[in-house]
């Protein structure tokens, strides 16, 4: 018996007290993701986002420097204490550089998402010398033919994978992001061996979403299937983790997750949206859920320019609706999961994006309850009947 | 008048689902909250039955799993009494 017998527990975390303010307390505003540009210098064809292209080192529109500091200085008394950068491609931005030096010089956390093509020791060092800095870079393929496919610019590879050298050269341990699609899914071990060689610290697999050009791909059938994804999702933890040092991540829900690579002494919890604790920022200076506002006008909450931060985290109506609302109020297959209280629907963005209501399920886990292939231990079961109490579950403790 | 705890039983109110590679899953409908129990772990929770003691789920631990080390009884004791402060488990409380 080498581990704890019990292990971990968990409702999505509401936050500690910050402020005596009541909604503030209840929900402190952890994080700011900030959407610093809405144009990418790639072409994915599978971006949620769906930036306007840009080749070019330096975006035309940009969130201003002025306002990245009012809000962060805004954001401080109400608990902030990491700042995510991410995009369009952030690097873009013609002062990265000096946001970087403004997270550094307030002692927040840096977190940073990049296609990596921008990346180069100089900025690499300063990013790394913030606190606690995550960075993850997107590879979508192990040769050029295949990420390029998929990134719609040639020569984006061999840079992209130069990036992931110089932020590890920096003593970084970057994230290796690929986004699992039918292209690809044979070059999924190899992308293990080629994130150990390029000095990565983790490989996180996502799934195609099917939101703005990535619904397209579904549609077109360029996207896995739900039962392939989930055969994956099993190799990836039972077969492939084993195989590195390298901290792997398949981002399906955690219905689908081994309690083991959850709970285990070496378990990586389950990765909760932290939707409690987050701002997005997008780049002319709205504020809104997350990305999701590039998309959708109704998930912009007001603007840096004319409304408080403060006024905008504690009386924006759906943020209130959420938070009252989550995760009891889920529908379909995540109302009768037993995950729900952890997992909060995986993505709420995303599930309204596609039903245009917050309660909506997840589309993963919907598919899969049609496929019949949802896991049945994992859902509450058919009102509160005698089977799910564990007295008729066990009838004889094992001798 | 000392009390002594006997035996320690289950709240039935609680779901425990065992899976396929004998972690099992504790989840209580009234809160949300979830729990993962390792293969030992849900043994133990097994075994709280009203009437089966610490002592004989050590010893049916020791039985059952390999490596199983010497403060495993004071573990137990210690996994019982998290989940009966949750309300979990409750207690068979008798006073000579
Ligand atoms: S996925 Fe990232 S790199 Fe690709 S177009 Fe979207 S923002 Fe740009
Ligand atoms: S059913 Fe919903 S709550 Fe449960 S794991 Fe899937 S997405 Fe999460």
């Amino acid at each position: 018996m080498s581990e704890k017998i019990y292990c971990g527990r968990g409702t999505a975390a509401r936050g500690d007290p910050v402020s005596t303010d009541s909604e503030t307390r209840r929900y402190p505003l952890y994080q700011l993701y900030f959407y610093l540009t809405d144009e990418c210098n790639l072409a994915c064809r599978h971006c949620w986002i769906a930036p306007k292209y840009q080749n070019a080192t330096k975006a035309t529109s940009f969130l201003p420097i002025d306002l990245f500091v009012s809000i962060i200085r805004e954001a401080q008394p109400l608990g902030l204490m990491t700042v995510k950068l991410t995009g369009g491609e952030p690097l873009l931005h013609p002062q990265f550089a000096e946001m970087v030096d403004i997270v550094k010089r307030e002692g927040l956390k840096l977190v940073l998402e990049t296609n990596g093509t921008l990346m180069a020791s100089e900025i690499a060092e300063a990013i790394a010398s913030c606190k606690n800095t995550f960075v993850s870079v997107s590879l979508d393929g192990t040769d050029a033919t295949t990420h390029e496919w998929v990134r719609g610019v040639p020569g984006s590879y061999d840079t992209a994978c130069a990036g992931v050298r110089h932020l590890a050269d920096a003593g970084l341990r970057p994230q290796v992001i690929m986004t699992v699609m039918r292209r690809n899914r044979d070059q999924i071990g190899e992308m293990v061996r080629l994130a150990e060689w390029l000095g990565a610290g983790s490989v996180k697999f996502n799934l195609l979403q099917p939101t703005s050009r990535g619904k397209q791909m579904h549609h077109s059938g360029e996207a896995l299937e739900i039962r392939e994804l989930i055969a994956l999702g099993q190799w990836v933890e039972r077969d492939l983790a084993p195989t590195t040092t390298l901290n792997l991540i398949y981002d399906h829900p955690p219905a689908f997750r081994p309690l083991s690579r959850m709970f285990g002494d070496h378990g990586d919890g389950c990765s909760v949206c932290g939707i409690f604790s987050i701002l997005g920022v997008l780049s002319d200076g709205s504020y809104a859920l997350c990305g999701i506002g590039e998309s959708l006008s109704e998930m912009i909450f007001g603007h840096a320019r004319t409304d408080r931060l403060v006024d905008i985290w504690e009386h924006t109506p759906m943020l209130g609706e959420i938070r009252g609302g989550l995760p009891e109020k889920l529908e379909g297959v995540c109302g009768r999961c037993l995950m729900k209280g952890r997992c909060l629907g995986s993505c709420l963005a995303q599930n309204y994006y596609r039903s245009g209501d917050l309660w909506e399920p997840y589309w993963f886990c919907e598919e899969a309850e049609r496929a019949g292939i949802f896991p049945e231990t994992r859902k509450v079961g058919r009102g509160a009947g005698a089977e799910e109490h564990l007295g008729t579950l066990v009838s004889e403790p094992p001798s | 008048m000392s009390k002594t705890i006997k035996y320690h039983v289950r709240n039935p109110d609680i779901v425990f689902r065992e899976e396929f590679d004998d972690w099992a899953i504790l989840f209580d409908p009234d809160t949300g909250n979830v729990f993962g129990l390792n293969p030992t772990g849900a043994l133990a929770w097994k075994m709280l039955d009203g009437t089966t003691s610490v002592k004989e789920i050590a010893e049916a631990m020791m039985r059952l799993f390999s490596n199983v080390p010497e403060e495993a009884p004071a573990e137990i004791m210690q996994f019982i009494d998290e989940l009966v402060e949750r309300g979990y488990v409750g207690q068979d409380v008798t006073t000579p």
